[in-house]
């Protein structure tokens, strides 16, 4: 059984201070923007990934760029550890703090500061949720593409750091292909502000690499994103199979065909039942496997599109088809599927996992997902982007009991293994965090982690920025 | 530069650059040496040049991926996609034309220089497409980045740190991209006799339909006599294209055509002319005829790209041509490149970056081809410059600061 | 998620709900995002997954209720938004209302905080003497001011803005009669609060559903349903209110053809549609209790049953303000648009309309600044669908939103009696 993932031993030279460094935060922070009491710490200690908890030395909530500045100036001359913290979505464990850390949170910068229709783009506060931009653009008849499940809370600011994707990134691309400029504070304090309104790097492409870095290489307070004019209509269709290998074997020929949908999103026969259960969309709970597929465009087009896929899902004894008669009917359709880490909580605690794989592999992946759990006695829900091969298999568990939850880790160690060795990666979009840390052994060699480790120790040279995550514990350069 | 390597094998790479690391010997990276001139000159006693890793290692395309050795000639590997009805989606511009060089463009070469043609508007740049890559670093140890999935966030994304680093941070031997099935038809409407700000507002009018516009741009009318054969007598064009199904394309054209129609009386073009035109707009055709004057390359937000011209326009004689909705801006200059004079434009209608792309070496005297970097990004990527080449020995002074220009105190040592 | 309780903490029947509503929880924080006050604060200690973690802590540990718990667990308005929002079906309800009750059994709250709240569970449940308070607000309003300067008083300068300018006309409910039913019969909920603000929503009421045959019957000993003092976690009281009302209209059930406890109050009506949850450890009650809840409706609800003819368009738009308390506390969402539409009326939705107005029972007089940014924003939401008038379905919400608007605000049954052959409501001019 694995060991429990260990982190950096606090810094006693951070703890002993405490009280020196409540006081002289707070007074960087006028407005209540440090909380520090004991009993008010509880609720940062995790987030949506709840295995690891671990209580901070104190939370931040600037309200301005200056403020993240000041505040992150403050830490670096005394060495102390900062963990980012959008909405506390992590599925992975990115926004879990550290005794001797200060949790900076962005809910107080949630504004969107500027749209321009005309070039495409809007500038936001980092704590800004991604489905608000969507709901501020829509009436004009645009959107922000990338569409993570937990789009509802999630900020721009988390989406950043893990390079979000979601639902409809077959076709839109993730938030690396879709953010144009950052106004980002360096660990010492420096304000600097890469890209914005046009496109691609003036020198080295640095925004491609702070998205998707964690929280390692500074912190966002400021996005520009691109939005884009919206379809003329878009309809997700029902896709019902008996197995899962069918079902798989459908979308790999789909894509094959050179038919890209928007979206093309799985389900087990498990997820089916805990998604209709809490969002009634009327999935078929009668087949053993579920594609949702979104097309979108004109009626002709859409008819177009989805004759050609009905074609393929017929080659593969495709049970049942069903269009989505309304758009009260299609939103349920999403509600439901975006809802389903959630909606697991209703039968078992969960740990999902992110893998991606080649499409040729998914049907390997998927049995041999079902047996790594059967193997050790867990049940297990898919449900997840087919398209691009990102897989979440939901791996349930007690959480009150500890053999079974050391046995739902193991379980997921050993599926990622499988992604790894299918040619695929550790995380698509939820990020590495703590949860897949250790394992990044699997995926890259010593020298491929040092070199990013080394590029790392550029942006932050005492180690200080969401220090014990991404990057085993072992082998890290010296200061 | 008397020495040439050109390595067969990555583990080559690593012997090469590993000894020139220890003796402290420069390298010029290149690929086919098709973009030479792209950047400042390098100062280096040796050249390491990519075409003795070529061919293509793997390619599923119901995966929709290939992976080929940096070296791998452009064409070949467009011929195996084209092949299977599948294409680049970020339509690289061949710049032969422009710097009048010869030889064949590599892939490597594609994404080293980032180089993205009219689709980057709607489909993204090379670094959009790069998943994965394998390079030699500095200390010649051979690295792995990335993968060969469309979705992966494990680790640092330094695949897109070094697409567009121009061979300054490592020498890539292999890359990983995604590629896309090729449009069944396209299309291209065309309005005539705009001038630049209302074609602006015409780009930006057809960017908010749900027509799905692959391409836009604007043909001013200094600039429209070789496209005659394409456009006739008219002399100013804004050009928007479509791509997708023969069906969905003519419906799209329908609605574009109607809803753009108070702009001008609009024309379209069939898929072969359309093709020949987005081609020629690609390769910067108009402003390969004057290779002794200096060209430009801008970027700046869409609807700055006219605003610019007409600022420069007070200043200088140039010629312009806008791509990208207008906020790529090819500009050549009519003498001198004024460097000054055109980054403090474009910092004046918003921001954006310049590289100078063609002058001769005495244009280039004390300008430095890459926007220069405000002091702390410059000091960062020097640092990040450093974690990967810490000898400096990978095309040293290509993507510097060339001091003796205004801007940015503190140049990378890229 | 994970708990730690002890069997023996787990005997209590309260602590062992409780952490079956913990369990349920994923930490996935999509309730965040609808969180009014967490929209408006931007700390998680504000939302409800901090909420949450803190009564977690708080029973874990078997702890009495401290200053900092009390404080974020005061700011939830009970909206119950989260709930809407949950996928993992946490009944953050029951949750709460067992911490309010927990904070007010172990926690002493400062000497001006307990007597406002002591003079709020003295009055307002009581139609005479809030009759009689508000007559001295009149008098009293241009103390206002003066009292908002001093925190503690803050609360009394709240008091004083709601309450309405003029005195509601003492109009009794005209007489219905007990008739035989041709379409059916139905108790309908006298109220408290609301009959000495606006005695006119319930004539309405009485009007619209005797012209369609229903007849109503008036049981003697109903009050308050409890709910003022059941948010604040005034248990005993609460359940004394439930079971008055219970006994009442207990005698009516069982005289026999009753087909429904009416409510016009959505607050009201979420918590008599939750007494069988309230009592159900009560041996005496349970049953009857269960039987109560399971009668009750709100009137959109009802109304909806009696198949009300489409009626022609009328030029007059309608901003319909969806309660919490109905959306959210009993998922009524469409019924009361439909039937506005149905009845001839244009129905526009407001942006946000999930989010609170900042009524919330007491909560505008208890957190007044929070209420008050609130209520701003939902008044431009409002606003920003140029109605000419809202309706909406619950008491305080018109209290509250129609301090903050000069469009005239009614209560949806008053816009369906009109159209279906009413008076025009008189706040609509004309």
């Amino acid at each position: 059984m694995s060991q429990p993932i260990a982190f950096l031993p606090p810094r006693a030279a951070v703890l002993s201070q405490r009280a020196r460094i409540i006081a002289d935060l707070a007074a960087l922070l006028p407005d209540g923007g440090l909380v520090h009491e004991a009993r008010e710490l509880v609720p940062f200690e995790t987030d949506a990934y709840v295995a690891y908890r671990q209580l901070p030395l104190a939370v931040a909530l600037p309200r301005t760029t200056q403020e993240v500045s000041a505040v992150l100036a403050y830490c670096n001359r005394h060495g102390i550890p900062v963990v980012p913290r959008g909405a506390g979505t992590s599925l992975c464990g990115g926004a879990i703090p550290q005794p001797d850390a200060v949790v900076l949170g962005l809910s107080r910068m949630s504004a969107i500061l500027d749209v321009d229709l005309d070039n495409r783009v809007a500038r936001v506060q980092a704590g800004v949720t991604n489905l608000s931009i969507s709901e501020t653009v829509g009436p004009e008849g645009f959107f922000y593409a990338p569409d993570p499940s937990s789009q509802l809370a999630c900020t721009i600011g988390g989406n950043i750091g893990m390079n979000s994707g979601g639902a409809h990134c077959l076709k839109y691309g993730v938030t690396t292909n879709n953010l144009l400029g950052v106004t980002m504070v360096l660990m010492d304090g420096t304000v600097i502000t890469l890209g914005g309104a046009h496109l691609d790097a003036a020198g080295y492409d640095l925004l491609g690499l702070v998205c998707g870095s964690e929280g390692q290489l500074g912190i966002v307070t400021e996005a520009t994103v691109r939005i884009l004019a919206k379809a003329e209509g878009a309809r997700p269709v029902l896709f019902g199979f008996a197995t899962s290998q069918e079902a798989g074997a459908c979308v790999a020929e789909i894509i094959g065909a050179g038919i890209i949908p928007v979206a093309i999103e799985f389900m087990d026969r498990q997820a089916i039942e805990i998604c209709e259960a809490f969002a009634k969309a009327g999935y078929p709970l009668h087949v053993g496997a579920l594609l949702i597929i979104e097309v979108e465009g004109s009626e002709a087009e859409m008819e177009a599109m989805l004759a050609a896929i009905v074609t393929i899902a017929r080659r593969h004894s495709v049970m049942t088809v069903r269009e989505s008669q309304s758009a009260t009917e299609a939103a349920l359709i999403w509600k439901g599927r975006k809802s389903a880490f959630g909606a697991t909580g209703r039968i078992a605690d969960y740990i999902c996992m992110d893998g991606t794989v080649p499409l040729g592999k998914l049907s390997h992946v998927l049995q041999r997902t079902e047996e790594i759990c059967t193997g050790l006695g867990l049940r297990v829900a898919n449900v997840f982007h087919a398209g691009d091969g990102n897989m979440h298999p939901l791996i349930l568990f007690d959480a009150n009991d500890p053999a079974e939850a050391a046995k739902a880790e193991d379980a997921g160690n050993e599926i990622l293994k499988v992604c790894v060795e299918a040619g695929g990666c550790l995380t698509g979009e939820h990020g590495v965090g703590i949860e897949k840390r250790d394992l990044m052994r699997f995926q890259f060699s010593d020298a491929d982690l040092a070199q990013q480790m080394a590029v790392r120790y550029a942006f932050d040279a005492d180690w200080l920025l969401n220090p014990s995550k991404v990057f085993p514990l072992e082998g890290r350069p010296a200061a | 530069m008397s020495d040439v390597h050109r390595p067969q094998t990555e583990a080559e790479a690593c012997e090469v650059i590993r000894h020139a690391a220890g003796t402290g010997t420069a390298l010029s990276l290149l690929g086919g040496n098709t973009r030479a001139g792209l950047g400042n000159r390098v100062q280096a006693r040796a050249v390491l040049c990519s075409t003795g890793l070529a061919g293509i290692v793997d390619y599923d395309p119901g995966e929709m991926v290939m992976t080929a050795r940096a070296g791998t000639p452009l064409s070949d590997l467009e011929a195996v996609l084209a092949a299977n009805n599948q294409m680049l989606a970020f339509e690289p511009i061949d710049h032969r034309g422009l710097l009048n060089t010869q030889g064949a463009p590599t892939i490597g070469g594609v994404f080293l220089s980032n180089a993205s043609g009219p689709r980057r508007l709607s489909a993204g740049a090379a670094r959009d497409s790069l998943l994965g890559l394998r390079f030699v670093n500095g200390r010649g140890e051979a690295i792995r980045a990335g993968g060969r999935v469309m979705k992966n966030v494990t680790g640092l994304d330094l695949v897109k740190l070094l697409a567009g680093s121009h061979g300054t941070l490592g020498f890539v031997t292999e890359v990983t991209f995604r590629v896309l099935p090729r449009p069944e038809t396209e299309a291209t409407i065309l309005l005539p006799g705009l001038d630049d700000a209302t074609a602006s507002q015409a780009m930006a009018a057809a960017m908010a339909q749900a027509s799905d516009v692959s391409a836009a741009a604007h043909i001013p009318q200094a600039l429209a006599q070789p496209f005659s054969d394409i456009l006739g007598r008219k002399t100013v064009w804004t050009a928007l294209r479509l791509e997708g199904l023969s069906a969905s394309v003519a419906v799209r054209v329908t609605a574009l055509a109607a809803r753009l129609s108070a702009f001008a009386s609009v024309e379209t073009l069939d898929a072969l002319a359309s093709n020949t035109l987005w081609r020629a707009i690609r390769d910067v055709t108009p402003l390969q005829v004057r290779q002794d004057l200096p060209l430009w390359r801008v970027s700046v937000a869409p609807t700055a790209g006219h605003r610019l011209v007409a600022a420069l326009r007070q200043q200088a004689d140039i010629a312009a041509l806008y791509d990208w909705q207008g906020g790529l801006v090819w500009l050549q200059m009519s003498g001198q490149p004024q460097a000054d004079v055109v980054r403090r434009t474009i910092a004046a209608v918003g921001g954006g970056h310049a590289t100078l792309i063609r002058a001769s070496d005495d244009q280039r005297s004390g300008v430095s081809a890459f926007e220069p970097q405000p002091e702390p990004i410059a000091a960062l990527s020097a640092r990040i410059k450093a974690k990967l080449d810490p000898a400096g020995i990978f095309s040293p002074g290509r993507m510097a600061t060339v001091l003796g220009a205004k801007a940015g105190p503190i140049g990378m040592t890229g | 998620m994970q708990t730690s309780f002890t069997p023996e903490q787990l005997a209590d029947p309260h602590v062992a709900e409780s952490e079956k509503i913990l369990r349920r929880c994923v930490h996935c924080g999509f309730c965040t995002a609808t969180c009014p006050t967490y929209v408006t604060l931007g700390n998680e200690l504000d939302s409800p997954r901090g909420r949450i973690y803190l009564i977690k802590d708080m029973l874990e540990n078997d702890r009495p209720a401290d200053r900092e718990v009390v404080t974020h667990i005061d700011r939830c308005l009970s909206c119950l938004a989260c709930t809407t929002t949950c996928p993992s079906g946490v009944d953050y309800m029951h949750l709460i209302d067992h911490a309010r009750v927990h904070i007010e059994q172990t926690y002493q709250r400062p000497l001006g905080d307990r007597m406002i709240r002591g003079l709020l569970a003295a009055v307002l449940p009581y139609p005479a003497r809030f009759r009689a308070a508000l007559a001295l607000a009149r008098v009293a309003r241009p103390l206002a001011p003066l009292l908002r300067r001093v925190k503690p008083l803050a609360p009394l300068a709240a008091m004083l803005d709601l309450a309405p300018r003029r005195a509601a006309k003492r109009r009794p409910a005209p007489a219905s009669g007990d008739h035989p039913a041709a379409h059916g019969r139905v108790i309908l909920l006298e109220g408290c609060a609301q009959p000495a603000l606006d005695p006119g929503i319930n004539a309405a009421t009485v009007r619209l559903l005797t012209r369609r045959g229903v007849a109503i019957a008036t049981p003697k000993g109903e009050g308050c349903c409890g709910a003022l003092v059941h948010h604040m976690g005034r248990e005993p009281q609460a359940l004394d209110f439930a079971r008055r009302n219970i006994d009442a209209w207990t005698r009516e059930i069982e005289a026999g053809g009753l087909d429904a406890i009416l409510i016009t109050a959505s607050g009201c009506g979420t918590t008599i549609k939750d007494y069988g949850h309230m009592l159900r450890l009560d041996p005496l009650y349970a049953a009857k209790a269960a039987r109560v809840s399971a009668l009750a409706r709100d009137i959109t609800e009802y109304l909806s049953t009696l198949d009300l003819e489409p009626l022609p368009k009328r030029d007059l738009v309608v901003a319909y303000h969806s309660a919490c308390s109905l959306q959210h506390g009993q998922k009524i969402t469409a019924l009361p648009k439909l039937l506005l539409k149905t009845a001839g009326f244009t129905v526009r939705d407001p942006a946000e309309g999930h989010l609170c107005c900042g009524s919330a029972g007491t909560y505008n007089i208890l957190q007044p600044e929070i209420s008050a940014t609130l209520k701003r924003r939902k008044v431009k939401n409002l606003e920003a669908t140029k109605p000419d008038v809202i309706a909406a379905g619950n008491i305080g919400c018109l209290t509250q939103i129609g301090s903050g608007t000069a469009i005239p605000i009614v209560h949806t049954v008053e816009l369906l009696d009109w159209a279906y052959g009413g008076p025009r409501p008189s706040k609509l001019g004309g």
